[in-house]
């Protein structure tokens, strides 16, 4: 009777580790919303469900773009930094109208990416390192370029930011249509298994035949692109380019999105539905706290349990 | 063995000029929105003078012959300026440029230099300064602690020192002369003043905290308190979050108020920026102005810009502009006068009914 005890015990935990891990971040949202439609006043309206999907749009995007990353057992320290140089570059270019402007920063963010990947890939520097250089450099890039605060009144901008199709924000639909494309990505093209084969291990990869240096270098490619897409996003909706402090410590919203969302930090495997809702999770978790005016202190200690939460589940897994 | 040093001496020159040729590339053909209007804040600004606030009675002075120094003429002296922090906001393009325009004006020569909000930095700028020959020391400090080196080297070379807009925790008229700067708590109660005539004294009011654990947002929020509670009882503060001196931040925390609180009357910024993105927010939600009074501190051109769009109730300034004051005060000290330890300067205020005249002024 006690070795039965004693045998099935540990099994259920594990067993509670692995959904905790798997569906975790979708109690942690199912619970958030339930929590606050009791307990917070107007929270059941419509127009806070868009406040709440505006403003966690750019976090998503960023953090699809970093899970691609994470999944190739690297990490992408310098969206923030992308995200300060798409909004001085948008401010610099916009003279030529919102089109050229978006072209400019493509072309920036692309570079960005490409020095990231081309160190990563070819010259066999460690991510951490070579994404913090480009963090460092990169915002510096952009506070030259734009060394103050910018307005801008460019309306194909500002529609951009705030401007909605059929109720929707614009800024939803970007980053919903992104998800989904990653997700597809992910899922049904050789591209996707490469990029898990390579953060599975990459020496074993590399002996395949597959194409590793090409791989990493477009996912580095990618998340830049996908962070200037934020920056762009941000600095519409906010209708002033802010090189100073847009993306501030974004690199870490987007990591903790990832991994609340269940995606490994030890690559080969990506999930792009986890971290939409590691996003949506930790954006209803500040509002939650900001609407019932706690102090901004406890929002990072719940971030921070939050976090050691979703490690600790994914290492029971690990372990299995 | 000779090609590879070859190699390797001719790298950094090309790192250094593929860098600034993607700045320059970047820079010569960009064409940002409004290249064609120029900018006219400079000049209009010049006649913004600086004043004291009345001295308090009985505040302490310190002379040349207490500090320990020799009496040396302005005119012949060289002034070294140390900025924290980057001239990337108004507030430090507007206080560096004040002591430049300053010393110029005096006939002055000026040394300068810019800590780029490295504290380390800081210390060893003002080292330089001093071994270059500055005579008098004008000093924006990052930080209030660890200047015990500074002193050192300038007690040396009995140096007087001059802070501006924060304070150093030292002893007066013998690690440093004067301290000059605005009077935060004194800012939150105007602040205060102008929130309770915009709303009437009633109803439910909002703070946008600056950075946490900054003396500016502790003491800006305890004015305010205070003042609202001795003056209007009848206001409440029923949110409080920090906004981080940041636009965007201002913005996103505005939303989520405005959502959870429909009622709201009144936001009070600690900051212009926050201001702002409190404005884009009350613009996104579809509000019209005046629907939620606004009050900032700071007074930069583009806040009092929103009081004449009817989107501010009102601006207290913080005044940036420590160079007549700051060299005034060298010169009363180096010619022997008593000079007051702590000057507090005279902020200036907009409302809708002086802030279309008054725009020149702001920063």
């Amino acid at each position: 009777m006690a070795e039965a005890t004693l045998r099935t015990l540990p099994l259920d935990k594990a067993r509670v580790l692995h959904w905790l891990q798997r569906y975790g971040v979708y109690a942690g949202v199912a619970a958030l919303l339930v929590v606050n439609t009791v307990i917070t006043p107007y929270f059941l309206t419509v127009e806070n469900f868009r406040t709440q999907a505006v403003q966690v749009a750019p976090v998503i995007i960023v953090a699809l773009g970093m899970a691609l990353v994470i999944g190739t057992e690297g990490v992408d320290l310098s969206v923030g930094a992308v995200m300060a140089l798409a909004a001085s570059v948008t401010a610099l270019y916009l003279g030529y109208g919102l089109l050229p402007a978006l072209l400019a920063v493509a072309l920036f963010a692309a570079g960005v990416g490409l020095a990231g990947g081309a160190l990563v890939a070819f010259v066999g520097v460690q991510p951490i390192v070579a994404t913090l250089a480009l963090m460092v450099g990169g915002r510096g890039l952009a506070l030259v370029l734009l060394p103050q605060l910018k307005d801008l009144r460019n309306p194909a901008l500002a529609s951009l930011g705030s401007g909605d199709l059929l109720g929707f924000p614009y800024l939803i639909l970007i980053a919903a249509a992104l998800a989904l494309l990653l997700g597809f990505v992910m899922r049904r093209t050789t591209f996707g298994r490469q990029l898990l084969a390579i953060g599975d291990s990459r020496p074993a990869a590399q002996l395949a035949g597959l194409p590793v240096r090409r791989v990493l270098i477009t996912v580095y490619v990618v998340s830049a692109l996908l962070a200037a897409v934020a920056g762009v996003l941000a600095t519409a909706r906010l209708q002033a380019s802010d090189p100073t402090s847009l993306g501030n410590l974004m690199e870490l919203s987007a990591i903790t999105a990832v991994v609340v969302g269940g995606t490994p930090l030890t690559g080969g495997r990506v999930n792009i539905a986890g971290t939409v809702a590691g996003a949506v999770l930790i954006q209803l978790l500040t509002a939650t706290l900001i609407k019932h005016d706690l102090p901004p202190s406890w929002t990072q200690i719940a971030q921070a349990i939050v976090i050691v939460a979703a490690v600790y589940a994914a290492r029971g897994r690990g372990k299995r | 063995m000779q090609r590879t040093t070859h190699r390797r001496l001719s790298a950094r020159p090309v790192v250094v000029s593929l860098a600034a040729a993607v700045a320059l590339t970047a820079t010569s053909c960009a064409k940002s929105e409004d290249d064609a209007a120029t900018d006219t804040s400079s000049s209009a600004s010049a006649d913004a003078e600086q004043k004291v606030a009345e001295p308090k009675p009985g505040s302490k002075t310190c002379t040349i012959d207490t500090f320990g120094g020799k009496k040396v003429d302005l005119k012949n002296a060289t002034v070294g300026f140390s900025q924290s922090e980057k001239e990337a906001n108004p507030f430090r393009i507007a206080e560096t440029q004040s002591i430049k325009d300053e010393a110029e004006k005096r006939g002055v020569k000026l040394l300068t230099a810019n800590a780029q909000s490295q504290f380390s930095k800081q210390i060893s700028d003002v080292q330089d300064l001093l071994a270059k020959g500055a005579d008098l020391l004008v000093i924006a400090p990052l930080n209030s602690d660890g200047w015990e080196p500074v002193f050192k080297a300038a007690a040396a070379k009995k140096v007087p020192i001059v802070t501006i807009d924060r304070k150093i925790n030292a002893t007066p008229c013998k690690d440093y002369v004067s301290f000059i700067a605005s009077d935060f708590v004194e800012q939150g109660r105007r602040a205060a003043d102008q929130m309770i005539e915009a709303t009437g004294g009633k109803g439910e009011v909002a703070i946008l905290l600056g950075s946490a654990g900054n003396n500016v947002t502790t003491e800006r929020t305890k004015g305010f308190k205070d003042q609202i509670a001795k003056e209007a009882p009848g206001l409440k503060v029923v949110f409080e979050q920090t906004g981080d001196f940041a636009r965007e931040k201002g913005q996103q925390v505005t939303e989520q108020l405005i959502q959870s609180k429909p009622g709201i009357k009144g936001i009070y910024a600690e900051n212009d920026e926050m201001g702002l993105g409190a404005v884009a927010a009350l613009k996104g939600a579809g509000k019209k102005p005046g629907d939620v009074e606004i009050i900032t501190v700071d007074g930069t051109r583009n806040a009092v810009q929103g009081i004449v769009d009817g989107w501010i109730s009102g601006v207290v300034e913080s005044n940036p502009r420590f160079g007549p004051l700051a060299f005034q005060t060298l010169d009363g000290f180096t010619k022997g006068e008593e000079v007051t330890q702590d000057i507090v300067i005279e902020d200036g205020a907009y409302d809708p009914d002086n802030a279309k005249n008054d725009i020149g002024k702001a920063y």
